[in-house]
């Protein structure tokens, strides 16, 4: 797979998650409830699981996918393993995440798995762009 | 490729896994010890909002006066003083930080009083039995049908502002819970608690009395909480 599909899979990942987080960010400084279909999203984004020292996690989310989406601009190897870092990290946290919404809240928020899924595929590619450098 | 040219990716690689790690680690222990700080908009019409809640303890620690209820989850009247009248002496004396209420549930009435309050004094474990509360007795089902199901639990602590089901669920079942429960029974049998609702007034940590009422409104126990603040 060339760089060009890999960056390109990359921004699509990065800028649909960057979407995602970006909603939920609103509603988190609204103090609304977002539009769910499984019922579990209200639960997820009002418990102390929804921010990380007083900053919300889906505005992480949205630091992070801006940040992806930025790197695939590049092909500097530096900032190419700096993305793949920090997917991969977010993909260890999101497991986490997933863990503590079957396990300890017993609600699944359908957009929090939505943009999980969003994230694995950018760290895929991320990870995959650094490979293709050190081949 | 060799180990050597591997290097750059294995960095990446342990750098996710700690940083990951480190990201975990901070918001498994954030907040456990924090006092509970209620969210914006509310089911509960903000009934609790902004009112420290420890265990079966609603208001202030350093309240004045403390008024406690002894109750049963499937008493009517119970259910019509804590909708009707509640959010008047919460208002009024509570949230001013004058009297402290303190909830002893009773379940004489039968199994579906149990299975409510075992769930009303686990939200007290994440204090929150006073939402829980609330949002029971606003759920009431006739005396002993079966209506305290899994799904009615589920959808009351739902209102109870972060409370974690899972958690709540397991710690309804948990042996504190059931010692909590005998305790409240035999604080109920020393005080020669006969019904419910049936509710004692007094200086905090002094001797309480026990307020006869003409009727289940705020306006009825009003002069026993004046007196009991001096005023």
């Amino acid at each position: 797979m060339t760089d060009r599909t890999l960056a390109s899979t990359l921004a699509v990942a990065a800028g649909a998650g960057a979407a995602i987080a970006a909603y939920l960010t609103v509603v988190h400084y609204r103090g609304g409830v977002p539009v769910c279909v499984s019922g579990g999203c209200e639960t997820v984004q009002r418990s102390r699981y929804a921010e990380l020292s007083g900053v919300p996690v889906a505005t992480l989310g949205l630091g992070t996918y801006v940040a992806l989406l930025a790197s695939s601009l590049t092909r500097r190897q530096l900032v190419l393993a700096g993305a793949a870092a920090t997917a991969l990290a977010g993909v260890v946290f999101a497991a986490y995440l997933v863990y503590v919404q079957l396990v300890v809240l017993d609600a699944v928020c359908v957009w929090c798995i939505a943009s999980d899924a969003l994230l694995v595929v950018a760290a895929a590619a991320a990870t995959a762009r650094v490979w293709r450098t050190i081949e | 490729m060799t180990l050597h040219s591997r290097r750059p990716l294995l960095a990446v690689i342990a750098v996710a896994t700690l940083l990951g790690a480190g990201v975990i680690a901070v918001s498994a222990t954030q907040g456990e010890s924090d006092p509970v700080t209620p969210a914006s908009s509310l089911p509960t019409q903000g009934l609790f909002e902004g009112i420290p809640q420890s265990g079966i303890v609603l208001g202030s620690s350093s309240a004045r006066v403390t008024l406690v209820e002894f109750a049963d989850l499937q008493c009517p009247y119970c259910a019509q003083f804590t909708t009707q009248a509640l959010p008047t002496i919460v208002r009024d004396y509570v949230r001013t930080g004058r009297v402290k209420l303190v909830f002893q549930g009773l379940a004489f009435v039968g199994p579906d009083s149990k299975t409510a309050l075992r769930a009303v004094l686990a939200a007290g474990l994440q204090n929150r039995a006073w939402d829980m509360l609330d949002a029971l007795y606003r759920r009431q089902g006739a005396e002993n049908s079966g209506w305290v199901t899994r799904k009615v639990l589920r959808d009351a602590a739902r209102e109870g502002r972060g409370l974690e089901l899972a958690r709540l669920f397991r710690d309804a079942q948990a042996p504190a819970v059931g010692r909590q429960l005998a305790q409240a029974q035999r604080y109920a049998d020393a005080a020669g608690v006969h019904g419910t609702p049936t509710f004692f007034v007094g200086p905090s940590g002094g001797t309480l009395q026990q307020v006869e009422l003409t009727s289940l409104s705020a306006e009825a126990l009003r002069p026993a909480l004046d007196a009991a603040l001096g005023q």
